[in-house]
């Protein structure tokens, strides 16, 4: 009985350290996640803009409403989904294709793999002023090498389609080795005996592929898919650098959208809105495609 | 306990140490200002680039008067904003701002300026010298003055000399269109005369063959300002940015027939037309790849500079083109967007010494300023406009005489920004409508009445009465000028 109460009373003792250290956590978790999240709900809820000193009114859901009617929210939403539909498939693939090229070891291999990593490293800006200057319509080098193949130069940033492949293909570019690490990572992990016994089997290189890699890559992928969601929701500066949105609203992001309303209007309840929305379609998406992945996952378990 | 006290004693030591450290190292004076026997430090705001340049040139008289300057630049389409969220912070930051005309009545409205006027006994600005558009209407607010001009800008409609005296483009011109090939008074002269000059590579012009693409026309197509050079078509058309009673007229017919007439002329312009800002525009003229186009008059003093100009002495400079009325007149209107003016900050605490500043680049150097190539500034003085010997450097006498001419005729056809509180939001609305338009994502019509539409929105969430009354003062002020009619 003593002892029983004497494993009790540490039991509770110890609860009460384990929450004394993780106060501080929690406290600052809540000042600096819970606490602005809250308030900006609470300023979504309110017509309120810090361009005039006329007071906040509330408007319960008028922000939302205006926001749900409003052509340039629906654009930005648009080209948000079409770099992350396009972008991400295409960057899966050849990130894949590279990690398998790189996962064969040969001789300054890891130079390479450092080499490829390059772009990951470059700040968003300077990769949006780099590109800025590759897409030139006169001196970029694209034009120059579509000018030597005998084709017309086009006019990249100038015209609405064109400047959204434009932002796909530099997001492309600078997001396809990190891709293509996090794979190799997994690729690394694959034990090498389900190969040797795949190899036994018979297995083409296709059959191995198919059957073998791809399934066991599967939760790399899904981690992979995942952050790409959450970077594309946040893309704002390499297009802002390299398009500001235009032509017109043409590339226009969500991300690039709040920046205005925040820091152009200066509208603290549109801004909230539209943050508090993204937040909301973010958590649905990532939701969504956890469960779809879980749910195969379970079901190539059983 | 001996442990303790140390380590009670260290603390106190450490915490002596580090608040003389934060309070020694900048002691300000009571007022908050310059360090203590130093110079005043004066720290002017303005768009970085070629227009900061003279406060270099000001920096050793500076020095004699005991002021120091810090120059900070931000982004040309950057102004409003970064200005605008330092006067809501209200840190004191800028003791001088170089902005906008545009955001005057926003910034004196929210008392975020210091009204001028009781300064001019320090140093008179010469105010009479100032040409009335811009004094009164980019430099006063309800009465009192809070800016003083640094740049005229104005668009004028540019041309290239060369390929319009030509006598074998003349011959062609007539055949084609059975008139005589002049620099176009109207819109309508000038889609003739865009689409004629717009040639291929390999093509002749003017007896020479042609190396690149040519083109007859072209303009800022980039987001920002955009909106301007819709303006100038839109205002000879009658148009206005809103009716007396704040309803706005940006979609009226005139609206969609100024947007219809700058999209043809798009296809007479460079394919990257759409991308094209300040410096793209002025480089795709210099550089001999359009035959015309609209730009701010400082453009002629480039055009003169070989060693960034193809065209030297072939640089026209023309009224703004505009629309043919019944008597056979011409009525036309040049836009003016940017213009900058310089204001001190209500939070300035060295007014005396930023007004100075102000004085000596607006009144006693302001000559230098806006006739050197070094910099993009332009005329706005009765004293600039005629001292054509001041401009000598570019041209013969006779050709400053004609720039400043030119000039001085736009600015008296002013189209000023609209210039009232949340007039960033709104101008950025409408260029946000034009380069939408313009770029194909959506029809005139549809782009203008979504900008109306917005417009109404920002006038509500303004206060829209106070948005109207306020309005309606700055027509008063236009209509002074015979900048408005009811």
């Amino acid at each position: 009985m003593l002892n029983n109460n004497r494993a009790l009373t540490l039991g509770e003792s110890q609860k009460r350290f384990a929450l004394l250290m993780a106060a501080p956590g929690l406290v600052a978790l809540i000042l600096l996640v819970a606490g602005p999240l809250l308030y900006m709900f609470v300023n979504s809820l309110f017509v309120k803009t810090l361009a005039t000193p006329v007071p906040p009114r509330f408007a319960f859901l008028k922000n939302y409403l205006e926001l749900f009617q409003n052509v340039r929210f629906w654009n930005a939403f648009k080209n948000t989904m079409v770099i992350m539909v396009v972008g991400i498939p295409v960057q899966s693939a050849l990130g894949l294709l590279m990690a398998l090229l790189l996962f064969k070891k040969f001789p300054g291999s890891k130079v390479v793999i450092a080499l490829f990593l390059i772009p990951v490293m470059i700040t968003p800006v300077v990769s949006g002023f780099e590109w800025k200057i590759i897409l030139d319509e006169r001196f970029g080098p694209i034009n120059y090498l579509i000018s030597f193949l005998g084709a017309a130069p086009k006019a990249w940033l100038a015209k609405p389609v064109l400047a959204m492949i434009s932002i796909i293909i530099m997001d492309t570019w600078q997001w396809t080795p990190f891709v293509t690490v996090v794979l190799l990572a997994g690729l690394s992990a694959i034990p090498k005996q389900v190969y040797e016994a795949s190899s036994v089997d018979g297995s083409s290189s296709w059959e191995t592929l198919w059957r073998i890699t791809m399934p066991l890559l599967k939760p790399m992928f899904a981690l992979v898919v995942l952050l790409r969601i959450i970077f594309i929701f946040k893309i704002f500066d390499p297009v802002q650098v390299l398009t500001g949105g235009g032509p017109g609203i043409a590339t226009e992001t969500l991300s690039v959208l709040t920046y205005i309303y925040g820091f152009k209007n200066f509208n603290v309840g549109m801004t909230s809105t539209l943050a508090v929305i993204q937040l909301i379609i973010m958590v649905i998406i990532a939701k969504l495609f956890m469960a779809i992945v879980m749910k195969r996952n379970a079901g190539s378990t059983e | 306990m001996k442990g303790k006290s140390k380590i009670f004693l260290l603390a106190v030591v450490l915490v002596l140490i580090f608040t003389q450290a934060v309070f020694s190292g900048g002691q300000k004076d009571e007022e908050g200002g310059a360090e203590k026997d130093g110079p005043i430090r004066i720290a002017v705001y303005g768009d970085q680039g070629h227009n900061l340049t003279p406060l270099e040139w000001i920096k050793e008289d500076a020095e004699k008067m005991g002021i120091e300057i810090e120059v900070i630049g931000v982004p040309f389409t950057a102004v409003y904003e970064k200005l605008k969220t330092e006067f809501i912070g209200g840190t004191g930051a800028y003791d001088l701002v170089i902005f906008y005309p545009a955001y005057l009545g926003e910034f004196a409205e929210f008392g975020y300026l210091k009204p001028l006027d009781q300064y001019f006994e320090l140093y008179d600005p010469k105010l009479d010298d100032i040409v009335p558009a811009y004094r009164d209407l980019y430099c006063n607010y309800a009465g009192s003055t809070y800016a003083l001009p640094y740049d005229g800008d104005v668009l004028n409609f540019y041309f290239r000399k060369d390929i319009f005296s030509s006598a074998e483009e003349k011959t062609a011109f007539k055949s084609k269109y059975g008139k005589s090939l002049e620099v176009p008074e109207t819109w309508k002269d000038l889609m003739n005369v865009a689409e004629f000059f717009t040639r291929k590579k390999g093509d002749m012009l003017a007896g020479e063959i042609l190396t690149q693409d040519f083109y007859g026309f072209a303009f800022l197509g980039a987001r920002g300002f955009a909106y301007a050079w819709w303006s100038n078509i839109f205002a000879s058309l009658g148009g206005s940015y809103f009716d007396r009673n704040l309803k706005p007229q940006i979609n009226s017919a005139a609206g969609i027939e100024a947007l219809e007439i700058l999209d043809k002329l798009k296809a007479f312009s460079p394919p990257d037309v759409m991308n094209m800002g300040y410096e793209e525009l002025k480089n795709a003229f210099l550089q001999g790849r359009v035959g015309t186009m609209v730009q701010w008059s400082d453009v002629w003093k480039k055009s003169n500079d070989p060693a960034i100009s193809n065209i030297v002495g072939n640089c026209g400079i023309a009224r703004m083109p505009g629309v043919r009325q019944a008597d056979g007149s011409v009525y036309f209107r040049a836009a003016a967007p940017v213009g900058r003016i310089i204001s001190i900050p209500e939070t300035c605490t060295h007014p005396e010494e930023a007004y100075w500043i102000a004085w000596k680049l607006t009144t006693d150097i302001s000559t230098e300023c806006v006739s050197s190539s070094a910099t993009g500034l332009d005329p706005y003085r009765y004293s600039h406009v005629e001292n054509a010997e001041a401009f000598k450097a570019f041209g013969t006498l006779e050709e400053s005489k004609e720039y400043l001419e030119i000039v001085m005729e736009n600015l008296n056809h002013l189209f000023p920004d609209v210039n009232i509180p949340g007039s960033g939001e709104y101008l950025d609305t409408l260029d946000i409508a034009i380069t939408s338009a313009l770029s194909g994502s959506t029809k005139a019509k549809a782009a203008l009445d979504t900008a109306a539409k917005e417009w109404d929105k920002i006038s509500e969430t303004l206060g829209r009465d106070k948005q109207k009354k306020i309005y309606n003062n700055m027509l008063d002020v236009w209509a002074e000028y015979g900048f408005w009619k009811d």
